[in-house]
């Protein structure tokens, strides 16, 4: 079962379709029932406390305007607690419950900038449209259930996008080439931490002298 | 107009069922090709026996009740029309005066997304009927060589 967070955050649809697979929808009606039940809040959502705002600071910076912050305080935590993530874009007028488009954007800033499984859909215009998005939503949930199955499949697209695809017997292989591929990625990044200021100051003097050389500086 | 103001009051009589953690609200929607009718929804929802709080909606009905309860209800209702009755979670409670549109001078918040996704709700129902498969694609960023000539090409088309 995994933790799947949905945008818009109240989606009938996509909540519905991620119950029917046994997944946990993370729907914010969940949360504002939280609220709801808090007896020292008189009217939620028109009520906040005055934690909510410095809950959101978790999320924004201390200038974002404090009605995106005391949204951020409801839906964040829900984006934390995200094991994957469904985000219907291009949505109509009227469509969501957030009521702030910079909300909107930050949380879908937040969950792309996740490591977990995506999805991103466009709103369905047509039948044929709903019929394929449902059907997509259908085959993610499904890759859920076998991760190791969908970061496959992922990695032979890349692949096929920029080699050939391999034979069977190469697939055998794979492991370790990927493996070895892997570390090199580890590495690379640890190099490129290890840049001391000096080192950059002498690539920026290499850089001017080639400058001047070509007398363009 | 005073006692619906009224209604909309900062701090309503809330019921000991509205402050236990362990209830859990839900709304069934029938979609529009559903064999069943909300009445008959509300009859098969009260003929279960669960110790349930049942509102016939417009839309369909809307359950509160301990979170198992609900659960086994909806299992049970779903068998009526697999394809075509859906649930969705809610915050507040079936009456409750600051989203009951009842007390409301119109809709209440959470009806017009709801009303988009009734539209949709048909053709959800025939996908799930008639699964096809098909093949999720991630959209990949261009590369920057070809994005460079893309680049100059717009450019030399601006000069001319």
């Amino acid at each position: 079962m995994v933790k799947v967070a949905i945008y818009p955050p109240n989606s009938l649809v996509l909540a519905d379709l991620i119950e029917r697979k046994g997944h946990t929808a993370l729907a914010l009606q969940k949360e504002m029932r939280k609220k709801i039940k808090d007896p020292e809040i008189d009217s939620p959502p028109m009520n906040i406390t005055e934690e909510d705002p410095i809950k959101g600071l978790q999320y924004a910076a201390i200038e974002v305007p404090s009605g995106v912050r005391g949204r951020m305080a409801i839906i964040g935590p829900l984006i934390d607690e995200a094991e994957a993530a469904i985000l219907v874009d291009g949505a109509p007028y009227g469509f969501g419950c957030v009521g702030c488009q910079r909300t909107n954007e930050l949380s879908i800033f937040c969950l792309r900038k996740k490591d977990i499984p995506q999805l991103e859909l466009e709103y369905p215009s047509s039948r044929e449209g709903a019929m394929d998005m449902v059907n997509q939503v259908n085959e993610f949930l499904d890759s859920l259930d076998n991760p190791e199955a969908l970061k496959e499949k992922s990695k032979q697209i890349e692949s096929s996008g920029n080699q050939d695809i391999s034979t069977e017997d190469n697939l055998e292989e794979e492991p370790l080439e990927s493996s070895k591929t892997q570390n090199n990625n580890e590495e690379t990044p640890s190099e490129e931490h290890m840049k001391t200021e000096e080192e950059r100051k002498v690539s920026k003097d290499d850089l001017v002298a080639s400058l001047k050389s070509k007398g363009g500086y | 107009m005073k006692e619906a103001e009224a209604h909309l009051t900062m701090s309503p009589k809330l019921d000991s069922e509205d402050l236990d953690p362990e209830v859990v609200n839900r709304m069934i929607i029938l979609g529009p090709r559903a064999n069943v009718s909300e009445s008959e929804l509300t009859s098969e929802l009260h003929l279960l026996g669960l110790p349930l709080t049942i509102k016939e909606t417009c839309y369909g009905a809307m359950v509160s009740g301990k979170k198992e309860d609900v659960k086994k209800a909806i299992i049970e209702i779903r068998k009526l029309d697999p394809y075509n009755i859906f649930t969705k979670d809610r915050g507040f409670a079936p009456g409750d005066p600051r989203r009951c549109r009842g007390h409301r001078l119109g809709p209440r918040e959470g009806f017009h997304q709801l009303e988009r996704e009734y539209e949709l709700l048909d053709y959800v129902g025939e996908a799930l009927k008639n699964p096809r498969p098909v093949e999720i694609v991630k959209p990949k960023p261009i590369d920057v060589d070809e994005f460079k000539s893309i680049v100059n090409e717009s450019i030399k088309k601006e000069k001319k």
